[in-house]
């Protein structure tokens, strides 16, 4: 187990993330991507801080972050999601191309 | 003790657990109910003859999820069992953050309960599993709040230091708002009683709707293994676990948790139930603020 | 035994963030990202994370529950038994998944990274705990801080009552005089082509309706097509637009 390893299996995370975010059709899906993402991000913060950082707590803070900024992704996703949905019966990306009208 | 003989003495634990708890089940309707006699094997007939019988399944079902969840279920319970410390340094599975297992072991029985009733494409089961996720995460917070006042004398996360922290006294005269507390969550984690909104009479066994022959057996085994896990862990984090004198450790963890096991079905048959919106605005609004509370005063007393 | 468990844990965590996008079940979806998570978690209690490691399972576990709920409510399919088109730039997407992948990882063999590992026996939960209560205490309570607003904006966002009355009855600025036509636009109800009956005192709110309603469409499917799909995720164009604001030209 080395760092070299540990960033390119959170590359490969962040890139199947980024994959799904920009394909899927469904709000709730292009979330799951941006999820994916940051797992792959978390990974990389840890491996940074168990490797490089002679056990600085502020690795394990950042991690910490990440998780608080998917708790806030999640959270202030779904009440958009929730909002759309009420205004339009949208529950898919293509339907909010008239938003900016 | 080393890792064999603590994880033969678990699996032991558990195997009798399971059996006990199907029987002491039987004993105490009965003797709530009035009626006579100790119905000892009955439980075992029943499980054979769930065993003998053949499996039906519904129309597209979600095989692998089905299966999963029961496994699960089991794996989960056992883990719960696993992180109790069995003498001093001698858990099964032993590290600095077992309560915080403990906590994932219950957001992931949410999750297995809901694929259960997910998994058989029915109408009942699936509101089964609705039910309880709207019930299971709000009251896993009240056990995160009264599992981290519980570990507060101690200062730490650790279930071992948190027995030994409980040398002079027992968590649940320091703590007394924590045990009744975490009681009512060990009835929603087992599916039991007033909490049981996920396979209740009323939806005609809920999740478990679908279920017939051995997994039929295997969900009935899965919800006593967490019995089992439960009542170990809230014998440790506040009766002392395997503190007490003469008898050897392991024997007072098993008296204390069969203390445990026996409030928790008592309690199980006793309590009324309470339609879904009810019981939400009772964990939200009463047992909620109740758990803070408790948290609170463990936080002055470690400050005092 | 530890590379054994990191390339198992780290092969299952691609493996079951890549099912995420192929598997036609929604719930299957959603478990997977959750295995993915546990996965990634796993890898950091080999790394002597404790706290994160187990905290992150917890957070997920919890966090995939409520996403499994909303995909159930938002999808038309969520068991996957119907085949279904719901995907869109596709061969965009995987190319810029592989370009994000190979550029990240070439930057990672490509550096000379430092290596200043954990000292072996440190109380990395002690740790911890010292700096989110004291040096960075700062930074924690910021981010308890944006935790509640976050609350407070997700209930703002999702309740019924917005400031103009209940959202399902369109949200309507109040009148310019007492009792008086609303001010500003207006939220046509109940179907898209026949409802101008009830619009007659209205003025000039009802009468461009279908045009531009069709103009809308026709916008619609030409950007579907261009985007290189032509399957509908909603039921019908009609109902799609049952609830679109009406402009005036």
């Amino acid at each position: 187990m080395t760092l070299t390893a540990i960033l390119i299996v959170a590359s490969a995370l962040f890139g199947i993330g980024l994959f799904g975010a920009l394909s899927q059709k469904s709000f709730v899906m292009l979330m799951m991507g941006l999820e994916l993402m940051l797992n792959g991000t978390l990974l990389a913060a840890v491996g940074f801080w168990s490797f490089t950082l002679a056990g600085a707590p502020e690795g394990q803070l950042l991690a910490i972050l990440i998780m608080a900024v998917m708790a806030v992704e999640l959270a202030i996703g779904f009440a958009l999601v929730v909002a759309v949905y009420r205004k339009r019966q949208a529950d898919v990306i293509e339907a909010l191309g008239t938003m900016k009208q | 003790m080393s890792f064999p003989v603590a994880f033969l003495i678990m699996l032991v634990f558990l195997l009798f657990g399971i059996a006990l708890a199907a029987i002491l089940d039987g004993v105490i309707y009965r003797r709530i109910a009035g009626r006579p006699g100790i119905p000892v094997l009955m439980p075992f007939y029943r499980a054979a003859a769930h065993l003998s019988r053949q499996r039906i399944e519904t129309e597209a079902p979600d095989r692998l999820n089905w299966f999963l969840a029961i496994g699960g279920y089991i794996a989960v319970g056992a883990v719960g069992l696993a992180v109790v410390p069995l003498g001093p340094e001698s858990a099964v599975i032993g590290i600095k953050t077992s309560v915080v297992l403990w906590g994932a072991c219950e957001a992931l029985v949410v999750v297995l309960v809901f694929l259960h009733g997910w998994s058989p494409n029915s109408p009942l089961a699936l509101i089964g599993a609705y039910r309880y996720v709207a019930i299971g995460l709000p009251i896993m917070l009240l056990s995160m709040f009264v599992l981290i006042a519980a570990a507060l004398p101690a200062q730490s996360l650790d279930l071992r230091e948190i027995v030994i922290s409980q040398e002079d006294i027992w968590n649940v005269i320091r703590q007394p708002l924590g045990l009744p507390l975490f009681l009512l969550l060990g009835l929603s984690l087992t599916l039991r009683g007033p909490f049981d909104y996920a396979d209740s009479t009323d939806l005609a066994g809920g999740t478990a709707a679908e279920d017939s022959g051995a997994y039929r057996a295997g969900w009935q085994v899965a919800r006593l293994t967490m019995l089992v896990g439960f009542s170990a862990v809230a014998a440790t984090a506040f009766l002392g676990g395997y503190l007490g004198p003469v008898l050897p450790g392991p024997v007072w963890l098993a008296l204390k948790t069969l203390v445990v096991m026996v409030l928790v079905i008592g309690l199980s048959h006793l309590l009324a139930r309470m339609p879904v919106a009810r019981m939400l605005g009772l964990i939200w609004k009463v047992l909620l603020p109740i758990a803070f509370v408790d948290l609170l005063l463990a936080g002055l007393v470690a400050l005092a | 035994m530890t590379d054994i468990a990191f390339y198992t844990l780290s092969a299952l965590a691609i493996w079951s963030g890549w099912r995420v996008f192929r598997v036609d079940s929604m719930i299957r979806a959603t478990f997977a990202l959750m295995v993915s998570f546990i996965s990634v978690a796993g890898i950091a209690l080999l790394m002597s994370a404790d706290y994160i490691g187990v905290a992150t399972v917890f957070m997920m576990a919890v966090e995939m529950m409520v996403m499994a709920l909303f995909m159930v409510m938002f999808m038309m399919n969520p068991a996957g038994l119907n085949p279904m088109q719901m995907v869109h730039q596709y061969r965009f997407s995987i190319g810029a998944g592989i370009v994000a992948f190979i550029g990240l990882s070439v930057a990672v063999l490509a550096t000379n990274l430092p290596h200043n590992p954990l000292p072996a026996g440190r109380d990395t939960m002690r740790d911890l705990g010292i700096e989110l209560l004291g040096a960075s205490m700062l930074i924690f309570e910021t981010a308890g801080v944006t935790l509640l607003a976050t609350m407070l904006g997700a209930v703002a966002l999702s309740s019924r009552n917005g400031r103009f009355g209940n959202s399902e009855e369109g949200a309507l600025p109040p009148g310019l005089h007492p009792g008086g036509t609303p001010a500003g636009r207006k939220v046509e109800k109940g179907g898209g082509h026949g409802g101008h009956g009830g619009h007659g005192g209205h003025g000039g709110h009802g009468g461009h309706g279908d045009h531009g309603m069709k103009e809308s469409d026709k916008a619609g499917d030409k950007g579907d097509t261009d985007a290189g799909h032509m399957h509908h995720h909603a039921p019908a164009p009609d109902e799609d637009h049952q609830h679109t604001p009406k402009k005036e030209h």
